[in-house]
């Protein structure tokens, strides 16, 4: 079967320059740990990177998708914990890795693995469902603050960044929201889709096909400026024509890393390995593409630099989840 | 599975006539009832901890979990009840010496190959329990034991290693040949 | 008549030497997948996947879902020879197949199981067929209210009947619902019940749990039992086949049951799990005879596979028509649709109809060409009970446990199946029973959640399991089967009464 694969991929393999000798290379297969369950963001991306690498022959052995996502996904973050000095794991991260150790006591701390390299940014929308007569912002939190049943807010996981998103739109408005928290975001996509819930705050890929299909409508992003992609992704806007919530009278900004990172004690040739790897990864069409299908936005960021923005990164979650009330005593 | 290696042999744990009971159906019911009521309580303790109210938009995390463990606790104290007032009930024997005797002998090398897995990895493990269990319990000769117990820890290798990256735990030996 | 021809245009698609020998090769893999411990549908499917990167999106499709029909076909080898499931809907398939091949009926048990599993998927691809332009509205209407009442429906079909004594019926149920808390409660993102135990962060996984109380227990109880495993030659001919098709009319009923149930539950995002459950319990209620259940009866097994794989199957159509994956292999499908560029959603059916109505094609052809390719090798799986039992009982046991590592990836899970074949080999013996357990420790934490957010929503308001047509006569429905015996004994009751009244007057 594998020989099927080889035969396969390497007519792709001959177009591409080959890469310079390393001193280091994986010698058993790859495992891309992901932190979230099946078809959410996380696996997504890792399917991508899976398909781009074999694709473009950028490593010898093959890489395995594992999920992980128990407890939500602190199953994967004490997966890799207890991976010590095997090169052979790589996770990809998201702002679980601030927020959970703090909202559950996962005794984890991101400062024990080895970063290798930032690879995007996701967006986080408001949307609300095209049935309601809600057009705009404004609208749409006047409605929730007259309304006496509270409005329902879905989202993904509780005291995560979802969650904290809608405290946030609740202190800033002074609004009511039930927050749901679903086990994915596809689930709190069809969820607003079929009326359960008023609103949500997905990432752009969560409500990709919904919103394509009409069924959901794009209120405001939650980042200082719009979003760069200009091409119609609906029948009449693009991502670049959602306004921001800062210009819709909503002062809440929020971006969300995907960041890979390997387990610690790993060998400095290691961890340039992954580098090298990733960086060709984020060259590749099929990066590309998938950025802008998904509306993330492209950042590589590596070494010191990566360091630097983690902990800064670290500092602004830690204080939202502090003034949300979300860290456990 | 390796079925090519037909075997026949006189079944070796064949039940002596009259063994003597070890135990009681009626004393491992009551045993596990009290080891059912005291995971109940430790649970319930757990969940009383995390918090087992019911909050104004519904229960909290400890809720159902809390009530479930009152539950269990009752159930089994009802079946502690059955048992004193039904002092007849379950006086079978729950396991004669002979069974135990023939359980233990699957209980004991399953026991072992899961320590072994941990320390020599899975293949290795298998092979020492396929090989040992046929030749010791099944008393097939040894040659065919360490032949079939040698082909099949092979097949699983080749199959879950090699066609499909399946990772299992491995020890030194699947080391020295680079895996 | 709009589906006739899309139809006829996706076998058009279809019947290409190259897409008839991938599927092939995928049925062939997918069997091979299912029947061997651990892998099973999601995990086979997961690891066949990027075989299919390279290929066009239909074809590589086709070798995907056929890989699916295969491993749902295998997923029932094991459970009816080994007493092991390879996924949480082949349980219970394992009441009354084991039984069977116990009583050296394992080609009969075989046959009925692919003979039925090919019935319940017919049913529900004709369903998709038909329905699937409107079907995705369907499924939208399914809020926290609406799954809480279908799980509690399923839970209620199987209170109340049951040889064994009801405080040990609830102490099985109360310890699964227990064990299924475990872990992180994604409610309030708090941990319960783990003690600080990091390995008990992922919760009690059910399939190690299974595989111990089944698997494991079994090996334990057959050797004090020295039933070993051997001498019956599962002679498999026509004649078998034969017979088995010729009760089966007899048991349309069952059949036709099962295969509503499990469309039903397939197209409910979710359900699927659960339909294998109700279609066995609803066939055992509704029975003349519903204590022979259990002990080899063979509609025991046309029951759950039908509705395990009639659901398996609608299970596709929200993954398609939604992006919702119905059960876990169907999330791994999607996985696959979205790295080959097709986002699914409601816009698939109509900006890839070659891509969508291919799929429903090889639906068709792939299960007819699955059926006679597992019928025609059932000897060669029966055959496996030949060997003797000292060389079959371990090998068992190494099956398992590559099972129960495989899962997580964990060495904890290996400890945590042997506690519970101990657990399944004590609770047998003293006549607790094991399949309350089991269901509540797959369905347990999704009712919860279910439940919880239900009443977040609601304000806490219990009313809410009543307040629309839908969710309400789910609901209804659940507390007429759970007091079923009740109200048969009191409708019974009546009539008498009416009787001799009549006579009288």
């Amino acid at each position: 079967m594998k020989s099927f694969v080889v035969a396969g991929t390497a007519v792709a393999a001959m177009t591409l320059a080959n890469a310079p000798a390393l001193a280091w290379e994986p010698t058993k297969p790859v495992e891309i740990v992901v932190a979230a369950g099946a078809g959410g963001a996380s696996d997504q991306m890792a399917r991508m990177i899976q398909a781009a690498i074999q694709k473009h022959n950028l490593m010898k052995q093959p890489m395995v998708v594992s999920l992980k996502g128990g407890a939500s996904g602190a199953e994967a973050l004490m997966y890799m914990k207890s991976s010590d000095s095997d090169p052979n794991k790589v996770l990809i991260a998201y702002s679980l890795i601030y927020m959970l150790p703090l909202s559950a006591k996962i005794p984890f701390n991101w400062r024990e693995l080895t970063p290798v390299s930032v690879i995007a940014m996701d967006q986080f929308v408001l949307w609300d469902n095209t049935t309601l007569p809600y057009k705009n912002v404004k609208e749409f939190v006047d409605a929730a603050k007259a309304s006496a049943q509270p409005f329902k807010m879905g989202g993904t996981g509780s005291k995560r960044e979802d969650h904290v998103l809608t405290v946030f739109m609740e202190k800033k408005t002074g609004a009511k929201f039930a927050y749901l928290p679903y086990k994915s975001g596809g689930e709190a996509a069809t969820q607003l889709v079929g009326n359960h819930t008023a609103s949500n705050v997905n990432n752009p890929s969560e409500n990709l096909e919904v919103w394509r299909a009409g069924q959901v409508r794009a209120l405001c992003v939650f980042d200082k400026e719009r979003i760069s992609y200009k091409t119609k992704v609906t029948d009449t806007q693009s991502w670049n024509d959602v306004p921001t919530c800062k210009e819709e009278g909503l002062d809440v900004q929020y971006l969300m890393l995907r960041a890979m990172f390997l387990p610690g004690k790993v060998t400095p040739e290691q961890t340039a390995f992954y580098v090298d790897l990733f960086k060709k990864v984020s060259e590749t069409p099929e990066y590309k593409d998938y950025m802008e299908k998904q509306a993330l936005k492209p950042i590589f960021l590596t070494g010191k630099d990566m360091v630097k923005f983690l902990e800064e990164d670290d500092k602004l979650n830690s204080s939202l989840m502090e003034e949300a009330g979300f860290v456990a005593k | 599975m390796s079925s090519e290696t037909e075997i026949a042999v006189e079944d070796p744990t064949a039940p002596a006539e009259d063994s003597p009971p070890v135990t009681s159906t009626r004393v491992v019911e009551i045993a596990v009832y009290l080891v059912l009521v005291a995971l109940a309580l430790l649970l319930a303790f757990d969940n009383w901890r995390t918090g087992m109210g019911w909050a104004s938009d519904g229960p909290q995390a400890g809720y159902f979990p809390f009530y479930l463990s009152v539950i269990l606790a009752g159930a089994s104290l009802y079946g502690l009840g059955t048992m004193f007032f039904n002092p007849s009930e379950g006086r079978e024997a729950f396991v004669t010496r002979d069974q135990l005797r023939r359980v233990m002998q699957v209980f004991v090398p399953t026991f072992l190959f899961c320590l072994f897995t941990q320390w020599l990895g899975l293949y290795v493990a298998s092979f020492v329990l396929i090989a040992g269990f046929m030749w010791m319990v099944g008393r097939i000769a040894l040659w065919k034991s360490l032949l079939t117990s040698f082909v099949f820890s092979m097949i699983m290798f080749v199959t879950f290693e090699i066609a499909f990256d399946v990772i299992m735990p491995k020890g030194p030996i699947e080391a020295l040949f680079g895996y | 008549m709009e589906a006739f021809t899309l139809l006829a245009h996706g076998f058009v698609v279809l019947l290409t030497w190259k897409t008839l020998a991938l599927m092939m090769v995928g049925l062939v893999l997918g069997i091979f997948v299912g029947v061997l411990p651990g892998l099973g549908g999601p995990n086979g499917v997961a690891i066949l996947l990027p075989l299919t990167f390279t290929m066009d999106p239909t074809s590589a499709i086709v070798m995907l879902s056929c890989i699916y029909w295969g491993a749902l076909f295998g997923g029932a080898i094991t459970s009816i020879l080994f007493n092991i499931p390879g996924e949480a809907w082949s349980v219970a398939t394992t009441f009354d197949g084991y039984p069977m091949a116990q009583q050296g009926r394992a080609a009969e048990a075989l046959t009925a199981a692919f003979t039925s599993s090919f019935i319940g998927s017919l049913f529900a691809v004709l369903l998709i067929t038909f329905l699937a332009p409107g079907i995705a509205s369907f499924a939208l209407q399914f809020g926290p209210p609406e799954f809480f009442s279908v799980y509690l429906l399923t839970f209620c079909s199987f209170v109340g009947l049951g040889r064994e004594a009801k405080h040990k019926t609830i102490i099985s149920m109360a310890l699964g619902l227990l064990l299924a808390g475990v872990g992180m409660d994604t409610v309030s993102g708090q941990l319960r019940m783990t003690f600080g135990f990091s390995d008990l962060l992922r919760g009690i996984n059910f399939l190690v749990a299974v595989i111990g109380l089944f698997g494991i227990s079994e090996i334990l109880l057959t050797m004090e039992e020295r039933l070993a495993l051997r001498g019956h030659s599962a002679r498999i001919s026509l004649r078998v086949l034969w017979n088995v098709w010729k009760d089966m009319p007899r048991y349309w009923i069952t059949l036709l049951r099962s295969s509503a149930i499990g469309a039903w539950l397939g197209i409910t995002p979710g359900g699927a799990i659960a339909a294998s459950f109700m279609g066995y319990n609803l066939a055992k209620r509704f029975s003349k005879d519903p204590e022979s259940f259990g002990k080899g009866r063979i509609e025991g097994v046309f029951a759950p596979e039908t509705a395990a794989h009639a659901s398996g199957t609608a299970a596709l159509l929200p993954m398609l028509a939604l992006g919702i994956p119905g059960s876990g292999t169907a999330a791994i499908l999607l996985g696959g649709l979205m790295v080959w560029g097709l986002n699914p959603g409601p816009l698939l059916f109509v900006e890839h109809k070659d891509f969508v109505w291919g799929l429903i094609a090889s639906m068709y052809l792939g299960n007819i060409v699955g059926l006679v390719l597992v019928l025609t090798t059932v000897p060669v799986f029966a055959a496996v009970l030949r060997v003797p039992f000292a060389a079959i009982a371990p090998m068992i046991v190494v099956s398992c446990a590559i099972g129960a590592y495989a899962i997580q990836n964990a060495m904890f899970d290996i400890w945590l199946m042997l506690l519970f074949g101990v657990v399944g080999y004590v609770f047998k013996k003293i006549g607790i029973p094991l399949a309350p357990f089991t269901l509540a420790l797959v369905l347990g934490s999704r009712a919860e959640d279910a439940f919880r957010l239900a009443m977040i929503g609601a304000g806490g308001d219990l009313r809410v399991f009543w307040s629309n047509s839908l969710v309400g006569s789910i609901t209804t429905l659940a507390f007429i089967l759970l007091f079923w015996p009740v109200i048969s004994k009191a409708v019974g009751r009546v009539s008498e009464l009416l009787q001799p009244a009549k006579r009288t007057g």
